[in-house]
């Protein structure tokens, strides 16, 4: 058991170096446009940025979710948006993206994943 | 006897001659600036974004009426005002709202972030001026028309004109100060001047160009340098002018240039841009508006050369 925390909190240590590494790696060359992780970054950020970039932040963030959601179900968002119609629901754009910038809004201390794991409960 | 009786309110006027004209065209043209971006925000907050966008294309059109009206005019203080006027119309509209409806809605753009220790924030230079960024050759090539025209007045281009060994070259002008509209040259003058300060703090501001440490804080410590020094010379020349239209041409770019200084110490969190969140300062954003009223009141009141209201211009 101790065994098992100890080594649980050893991977833990050592995810947030390589977090720590990694964000360094994604740097985005300084005069570009958005952030290096947009899943990683919280629904009051990308709440500002809706402000400034409405349409480029809706869609780094779908990208994103298309991204995590190929990575669950294998299936490309294409795909699951077919499937989705044939279960009854209408899905495009506006509406994908939509169901994102509504839940941010509405809990902006959450991360952006958290927005895309909540609709992927409704997609998937 | 008009024009007797305005020479003589004009030799009488304890009030309008240097440095006052000078003074209060440059007071005027930093409020004009200010008020500038707040007319922005309040049309973007009235209107929306997207209904913003298409008044935008009827308000520049107008702007483009107003323009024609004082073109046709013969009064040189009316054409300088309305030029004035519609340059800042045509720019606010069909350049900055143009820009910022390709920037943020037609081409998708996201906005500039700066990074810090408490993550990421959204950076002052949004996708319309990511945009205008880009357009630095495009200014550049039609400022080398100014330089190599021998028509052109404004002492800047005078003077790479003389540096450059062009005057023998170019010849002299063939227009007299008769022949000019000095509606369109306002006009123009508002936009170009505008458009190269906008160009250079963004420049300046690139963090693709200059980084965001040591060498961005001294490219930046030198702007200032340069937009103090530069408007500090235009402005003790301006402080000696007598006639208001000429006045209120000069003060153009000598407001514009100091403004460049202001941009940085907005970007350095020096003071609040209050011009930019009128809602939070009504009451101070009043106070600029009313006295900016009443110096363009004050002006349009002040006793004026005959050449200026038109006597003496060919019909």
């Amino acid at each position: 058991m101790i065994r098992s925390i100890s080594l649980f909190v050893l991977m833990g240590f050592a995810m947030l170096l390589s977090n720590a590494a990694s964000a360094e790696k994604l740097k985005l060359p300084a005069g570009m446009g958005g952030v290096a992780d947009i899943g990683a970054t919280s629904c009051d950020v990308f709440n500002k940025m809706m402000v400034i970039g409405p349409l480029g932040t809706k869609r780094l963030l779908l990208t994103w979710a298309q991204g995590y959601y190929h990575a669950k179900s294998g299936k490309t968002i294409n795909e699951i948006i077919e499937a989705a119609e044939k279960a009854g629901q209408a899905w495009d754009f506006d509406s994908l993206t939509g169901h994102l910038v509504d839940y941010c809004a509405a809990d902006p201390d959450a991360l952006t994943s958290a927005a895309v794991i909540n609709l992927g409960e409704q997609l998937l | 006897m008009t024009t007797v009786a305005i020479n003589n309110s004009l030799g009488e006027s304890k009030l309008w001659k240097p440095p006052i004209v000078g003074i209060v065209t440059f007071v005027l043209m930093l409020f004009a600036i200010a008020l500038g971006h707040t007319l922005m925000v309040l049309i973007e907050h009235w209107l929306g974004h997207e209904t913003t966008y298409i008044a935008s294309i009827f308000l520049g059109a107008a702007g483009i009426v107003l323009l024609w009206y004082g073109v046709k005019s013969k009064n040189e203080n009316l054409q300088t005002w309305i030029g004035f006027l519609a340059g800042l119309t045509i720019w606010m509209t069909w350049v900055e709202f143009f820009y910022m409806w390709y920037g943020r809605a037609n081409w998708g753009m996201v906005p500039r972030m700066i990074m810090s220790d408490d993550g990421p924030t959204v950076s002052g230079t949004y996708p319309e001026y990511m945009v205008m960024g880009a357009t630095i050759g495009l200014l550049l090539m039609q400022l080398c028309f100014y330089t190599f025209d021998k028509d052109t007045r404004c002492n800047m281009f005078l003077w790479f004109q003389k540096k450059l060994g062009l005057q023998e070259g170019l010849g002299p002008s063939t227009k007299t100060a008769k022949d000019r509209n000095y509606a369109i040259i306002t006009f123009m003058e508002t936009i170009y001047v505008t458009w190269f300060c906008y160009a250079w703090n963004l420049l300046c501001f690139d963090p693709g160009l200059v980084g965001a440490g040591e060498f961005y804080f001294a490219i930046n410590m030198a702007s200032v340098f340069v937009a103090f020094v530069w408007s500090g010379y235009c402005f003790s020349r301006l402080l000696k002018f007598k006639r208001i239209s000429t006045a209120l041409r000069y003060a153009i770019p000598v407001g514009s240039i100091f403004w460049v200084s202001v941009e940085v110490a907005t970007k350095w969190k020096l003071f609040t841009e209050i011009w930019i969140h009128p809602w939070d300062y009504k009451i101070e954003m009043t106070v600029v508006f009313g006295a900016f009223l009443s110096l363009v009141l004050l002006l349009v009141l002040a006793p004026k050369k005959p050449s200026e209201v038109g006597r003496g211009r060919p019909a």
